[in-house]
Order: C-alpha cells, then sequence, then structure tokens
C-alpha cells in the first residue's frame, strides 16, 4: 500500500531523473532524500506494486514512466538532454511530462526505417505514421516490459 | 507499443497474428499530452482507474480492447 511518503519519495525519484538526466540509483535517491538506501529500496519496491514505477530484479530502477533507465527503440530529444522512452507512447509522453518541444526517434519494426517525429506545442509534425498497441489494455501490467 | 511507417506495415510485422489497436500519431500525441502532462509535478498523485479510462475516452479510445483492469 503506497502512503504519502511513499509518493513523495516517487516525486523525488523523478525529480532526481529529469535533473540527472538518467536514472538515479537507489544509493543517489536516498542522499537525495537524506534518507537510508534501504528504506528508498523498501519504498521503491511498494511503488513498484501499486505500478507507480519499475523495478528491476536488482531492485533499482527500470522504468519511471514514462522515462526508461535502459536504451530502448525510442529515443527523445528535449530539454537538451536525449532520454530513453519505454514505448512510443511514452516517448511522447516525455516532451508531455517536460512540457518542452523534443523530437522523437524510433524505427519501425516492420522494416527497419528510421522514423523521427518533431514534436511543437504537443502536436506532431508528421501525421503520416501510426502507433500500433499490440497489448489489450486489461493486459498491460501483466508484463509490463514486453506491454 | 510501436510507431510504424504505415498501417500496411503493422499488418506486414503481424503476419497474421492478431492486430491490437492502430492509433494515428495526432491521437498518440493528444493521449500522451493527457496521461503523462502531470508526471513531473511536485503535487503529482497516483491517477485513479477512472482518471484514467477517461483520459483514454477523451481521445475517442473506447471500447474493450482500452477498458482498463
Amino acid at each position: 500500500m503506497v502512503d504519502a511518503a511513499d509518493v513523495e519519495l516517487r516525486n523525488a525519484t523523478y525529480a532526481t531523473f529529469v535533473e540527472l538526466g538518467r536514472a538515479p540509483s537507489s544509493a543517489e535517491t536516498a542522499e537525495r532524500v537524506r534518507g537510508e538506501p534501504a528504506a528508498v529500496r523498501a519504498g521503491w519496491r511498494r511503488l513498484h506494486e501499486a505500478h507507480a514505477l519499475v523495478l528491476d530484479d536488482s531492485g533499482e530502477l527500470r522504468m519511471a514512466n514514462p522515462f526508461s533507465a535502459v536504451p530502448t527503440r525510442h529515443r527523445v530529444r528535449a530539454a537538451g538532454r536525449s532520454w530513453w522512452a519505454n514505448c512510443a507512447w511514452d516517448a511522447f509522453g516525455i516532451c508531455a511530462a517536460l512540457h518542452v518541444d523534443g523530437r522523437v526517434e524510433s524505427s519501425c519494426p516492420d522494416c527497419g526505417e528510421a522514423l523521427a517525429v518533431e514534436v511543437r506545442d504537443g502536436r506532431p509534425d508528421d501525421e503520416s505514421l501510426v502507433f500500433h498497441c499490440l497489448v489489450p489494455a486489461a493486459r498491460w501490467w501483466d508484463d509490463i516490459v514486453f506491454t | 507499443m510501436n510507431l510504424f511507417r504505415s498501417e500496411g506495415h503493422v499488418e506486414r510485422w503481424l503476419a497474421g497474428r492478431e492486430a491490437g489497436a492502430i492509433v494515428t500519431v495526432a491521437t498518440l500525441a493528444e493521449l500522451a499530452q493527457a496521461w503523462w502532462g502531470d508526471r513531473l509535478e511536485p503535487t503529482w498523485r497516483p491517477h485513479t482507474r477512472e482518471q484514467n479510462q477517461a483520459i483514454l475516452a477523451g481521445v475517442g479510445l473506447t471500447g474493450e480492447f482500452w477498458r482498463l483492469p
């Protein structure tokens, strides 16, 4: 069960992610919140169970949705940095979360062609592309990495 | 959840598998604004299922495929 302190931890985690331009470790996050790494990992675990972020097998960050802690097919250039997104939806979500324009770079899974979309005021400059969601919403969190 | 060059590329990639849902990139961008726009707000609180379902419906994503658990 996530409580107010966990939400504060989650918000501090996200703020640190954006400041660093990458996923913070549990130790870095503990420093930020002036807490113990073990307490951060326990809080992250509750947030993971509540789908507020996603941990890897070692208990470190895998996703702070829409941001990915690891390289993916979906890269976003925004706010003077390059970010990895978990999926195409999240790629647009990075511009939305940062409230900035940006450039979404991906590739077509069918033909491998590089795809790039400029996002200005939340709108894409190339509306010829399509988004495909394979997994129904009811099953997104059955395996969020696959989704 | 991927971007494709066109619907034809989705169909070819599926190679006979059951399709999910195809959405225009304009709708995807609109959805992303509504779904993720508050994610870095200092006052962020978890969305309820109902809030998220309303966001999906707000950009026209309705029906069984888009029904959250």
